[in-house]
């Protein structure tokens, strides 16, 4: 009965952090995650009951994202240093240390081309294999694997040597 | 063979053929820059995975809880309206009314009075005790919660009445209770109208965040206490 609402909220989490990869805050990322939820549920007619909802979620937000990705100013990069402040002030010790760790990595993600940063985040935060992240983009195996290699070069210059 | 970049970042990632990955094993062997390059992929492969796993770790913030667990379509204000207080007390009033009717008429009914408290029985009392929101059925849990004196509360839905029960001196005592909207002939179950106000109600009765599968799974273990 409720097959569809139960799947997709067991996907939320990983969901969350797929957003949390592709946007510039916490406050973007449960923003993208709102859209792309009523999305699906408006669209839930399309899902086909045994086939990947992971699959078709990630393509969902991944649109979403898209879509507001463009139409947003990257203003946003200068409320970061405030906001990250105000998350410290909130935090245990623990949720700080992840938290700023966090921070350092998603800074470094905003600065990726968008197509390099959703491959990034398919593949290496949602641990995605590339056939199923190049499926999602709807790109060649080649494509995806050299968007990954200049994201991944990128990342380790500004994260350093000890990544 | 000396891999290219592109090679070596599928060897780190676990993405090659097992004749590939032993020409590229090979060459790393005979080569430590070769091997520092791989080491520096999974280091840069680990760290992303452990920033960002922070946030699946986080319990699902219960705005999404609720929209996923309703089975409504969102539109904007997202919120229904809280009823007026009569039209409240009348669907308390209205369905004690139900839950008294469904307790004298079968011993095993889902609903049954227990001195003055309207609590689960048989079925439902079993489904509450037993069953995560994750099982699909006649009867399902929509969410658990903790409410304000640390009792656990779960809102669920079965074919004759759908509401609101938490836990009390080893009872599901029924907090609030409506019928379930059926949409016609179809067993397609439209929830909207009668779970969206449940579902204001938890909200309201809720501390914090409704409770991700894990921990609704180790209150389900420690009996709920």
């Amino acid at each position: 009965m409720a097959a569809f609402e139960d799947e997709l909220l067991g996907l939320v989490p990983r969901l969350r952090r797929f957003a949390q990869a592709l946007s510039r805050n916490a406050a973007d990322a449960d923003d993208l995650c709102q859209a792309s939820f009523e999305k699906a549920l408006n669209a839930r007619a399309q899902w086909q009951p045994g086939t990947r909802m992971d699959s078709w979620m990630y393509r969902i937000m991944r649109n979403c994202w898209i879509d507001t990705a463009r139409s947003r100013t990257r203003a946003a990069e200068t409320f970061l240093p405030e906001e990250a402040g105000l998350e410290i002030g909130d935090d245990g010790a623990r949720a700080i240390e992840a938290r700023v760790g966090l921070g350092e990595v998603a800074a470094a993600m905003d600065r990726l081309p968008d197509e390099q940063r959703e491959a990034v985040a398919l593949v290496l935060v949602e641990g995605l294999a590339y056939k199923e992240a190049a499926a999602i983009l709807d790109i060649p195996m080649g494509t995806l694997t050299s968007r990954l290699v200049r994201g991944r070069q990128a990342l380790m210059a500004t994260l350093g040597e000890a990544a | 063979m000396i891999p290219d970049d592109a090679t070596l970042m599928a060897y780190a990632d676990g993405e090659l053929d097992a004749l590939t990955a032993k020409r590229v094993e090979r060459a790393i062997a005979a080569d430590p820059a070769l091997a520092d390059m791989v080491a520096a992929h999974r280091a840069l492969r680990d760290r992303l995975g452990q920033a960002f796993g922070t946030v699946a770790e986080e319990a699902v913030p219960a705005r999404f809880a609720a929209m996923l667990a309703s089975n409504v379509t969102p539109i904007s204000p997202p919120v229904a309206p809280r009823p007026r207080r009569w039209i409240e007390a009348m669907a308390v009033a209205a369905s004690l009314i139900l839950a008294v009717a469904i307790g004298h008429q079968w011993q095993s009914g889902p609903v049954s009075v227990s001195g003055d408290r309207v609590v689960a029985s048989g079925s439902l009392d079993h489904a509450l005790d037993t069953q995560l929101a994750s099982a699909s059925g006649d009867t399902r849990m929509l969410v658990s919660f903790r409410d304000d004196r640390g009792s656990y509360c779960r809102v669920f839905a079965t074919a004759a009445v759908d509401g609101i029960a938490c836990r009390d001196q080893g009872q599901w005592v029924l907090r609030e209770t409506r019928s379930p909207l059926h949409a016609g002939a179809t067993d397609y179950r439209q929830a909207g109208s009668a779970d969206a106000p449940l579902m204001a109600s938890a909200q309201d009765m809720m501390k914090g965040d409704p409770l991700d599968a894990a921990a609704e799974r180790r209150a389900r273990d420690a009996g709920w206490r």
